[in-house]
């Protein structure tokens, strides 16, 4: 009886291994099945200017366009306030404070970002309004502001993390030699917590290329680069708004619904492709003083 | 510049963002907490929501958004608990372990819109299920087996060996060990990452606005195949409509009850953490 409960105790187990590790397989390859329609009938024609579905036009070239430029701007402003606080919380802060921050920081990563959009569209959509005199404050710009500030505590959390680990003995050694508190910090502290905080960065990146709520909301949604090509306070689109406005309006196994899937799985592919390299980039970290 | 001023600069630098950052994440929190708390009151918490959600309560959204959260916890934990013995207790093979550990946080990093997209194409239209919670509850648990399973591993594989070795000696076989000293030490691992997990799962809209919620006019659902309505899609239904006053009041209202959820699940994880502790760490 005992060695019966055993084996199916054991069936279980690997049956629920089996399930969670099929699922990211079986996303893949439904979203290539999916897209297949579009990469066969579109080709190239996918990679141009163009998003005009009544046309059998699917350029997805304004969405990627969108997506990288609202990605890097809000990394361009998260990333030096986020690495700053950091260095603030864990160098500067008492440690007797460090543990009520980041417990509020990391409460603050995890708020939904439902929850940013509706902010970004009550405040800072008729902010950037009304500061550039624009007839509609929903632009590539304040997309980037909000989704910088989205992202903002992971930033924080994380490199606080880095910095945090460096052993002490390099900051007394520092020290010793007579350096002031921010030749310590850059000479010897971040060097070393260098590597952990590029995973950091490279986590965020991911998470911001793929967030899509807030980014929907306030982004505007026209399918064109704008012109010239650095205005910012123009209206755009992204993948990921791209796919939460239009996808339940296509018709399933149509080529507008494959071209939007098409779209989705390269999103996939870039996050995933995020999520390896900073995993590998948070272990060596790890390593390098150990 | 010497090196004094240099010093102070960069002190003050480091102080200027730290406060530009307290400033601003206490503004989020500020206006939504003080923009909600003008709306929420019993008849608000009680009441159908009518006029597409302008008017009217929340009553069925926070039903449907517990039906979902529940759903998720029942087909995540057997799931993820399963995965985290199966990685503590069987696989030795660094190889495997390193696959799995790929294969686990890949799919932490799957943004939420792709699951969503997935459920559509598998769930609605390929198995047919049609708009239903049951497959929103599916999705979400997909979404939290990474953190749940992370989570219990932790704490089982912080097991100190002797205690397997003990069991071991008294005769125990591999099934009877899991279950007698395994689990009850690595259980509070689990229930962690299943608040953490549920945490998240609660705000999630772009997973389960194709998939699981019509957007109105929904009450209970009468099978596992129905659509529910649920926080999240409801205050992105009222944020489209952002020019209606009351609609937006309503938002804020919806969006400190599912703020104040979401920090009571945060906050029992971090709880049960601290308070359950496993005999093997006391």
């Amino acid at each position: 009886m005992s060695a019966y409960i055993s084996k199916v105790g054991k069936g279980y187990i690997i049956i629920s291994t089996l399930i969670s590790m099929i699922i990211i397989l079986l996303i893949l390859g439904v979203l290539f099945l999916s897209s297949y329609d579009a990469i066969h009938g579109g080709g190239w024609r996918l990679f141009t200017l163009t998003w005009n579905p009544p046309n059998n036009q699917f350029g997805i070239l304004p969405m990627l366009y969108g997506s990288l430029v609202v990605t890097v701007i809000s990394l361009v402003i998260a990333v030096p306030l986020g690495i700053f606080t950091a260095i603030f919380t864990s160098e500067i802060l008492h440690p007797k404070y460090r543990i009520y921050v980041k417990s509020f920081l990391e409460l603050l990563a995890g708020i939904p970002s439902i929850i940013y959009g509706l902010i970004g569209v009550a405040f800072f959509s008729v902010w950037v309004g009304e500061l550039f005199h624009l007839q509609s404050g929903r632009t590539i710009f304040t997309a980037a502001v909000l989704l910088s500030i989205m992202i903002l505590p992971t930033i924080i959390t994380l490199c606080d993390d880095a910095i945090h680990h460096v052993p002490q003995k390099y900051r007394e050694v520092a020290k010793g030699l007579g350096l002031y508190k921010h030749e310590v910090i850059i000479t010897s502290v971040l060097p070393i917590a260098k590597t952990d905080i590029i995973g950091a960065v490279l986590l965020a990146l991911g998470r911001a290329l793929g967030e899509t709520m807030a980014v929907m909301l306030v982004i505007g949604s026209i399918d064109k680069i704008p012109t010239p090509i650095y205005n910012l306070l123009a209206p755009g689109q992204t993948i990921t708004s791209k796919l939460g406005r239009e996808i339940a309006e296509s018709a399933f196994s149509s080529i507008h619904f494959s071209a939007m899937v098409f779209m989705g799985m390269i999103l996939l592919i870039i996050v995933l492709a995020l999520t390896f390299i900073a995993q590998q980039f948070l272990k060596s970290g790890q390593r390098l003083y150990e | 510049m010497n090196r004094r001023v240099k010093n102070n600069l960069f002190l003050a630098v480091c102080w200027s963002a730290a406060i530009l950052c307290t400033l601003i994440l206490s503004f989020l929190l500020s206006v939504i907490i003080l923009n909600g708390a003008k709306t929420i009151n019993p008849d608000f918490l009680l009441s159908n929501s009518r006029n597409f959600g302008a008017e009217g309560g929340i009553f069925y959204q926070m039903i449907g958004s517990v039906l979902l959260i529940s759903g998720a916890a029942f087909i995540s934990l057997p799931i993820a608990i399963g995965t985290a013995l199966c990685k503590s207790e069987y696989v030795k093979n660094p190889v495997l372990q390193k696959i799995s550990n790929m294969m686990i946080y890949g799919l932490n990093g799957i943004p939420s819109v792709i699951f969503g997209i997935f459920g559509l194409i598998f769930f609605v239209n390929f198995l047919n299920t049609g708009i239903s919670w049951f497959v929103g509850s599916i999705i979400l648990a997909i979404m939290i087996i990474p953190t749940i399973v992370l989570s219990s591993y932790q704490s089982m594989s912080s097991i100190p060996r002797m205690y397997r070795e003990s069991a071991y000696a008294l005769g125990m076989d591999k099934w009877k060990v899991i279950t007698k000293v395994i689990l009850p030490q690595g259980i509070q691992g689990a229930i962690t990452g299943l608040f953490l997990g549920l945490a998240r799962a609660v705000g999630e809209t772009a997973p389960v606005m194709f998939i699981a919620t019509a957007f109105s006019g929904v009450k209970l659902p009468g099978s596992l195949f129905q659509p529910v309505t649920a926080l999240p899609t409801h205050i992105l239904t009222l944020a489209q409509q952002a020019t209606n006053t009351q609609a937006l009041q309503n938002a804020w209202g919806a969006s400190l009850v599912l703020i104040l959820v979401f920090f009571i699940f945060s906050l029992s994880a971090l709880f049960i953490r601290i308070t359950l502790q496993p005999v093997s760490q006391r």
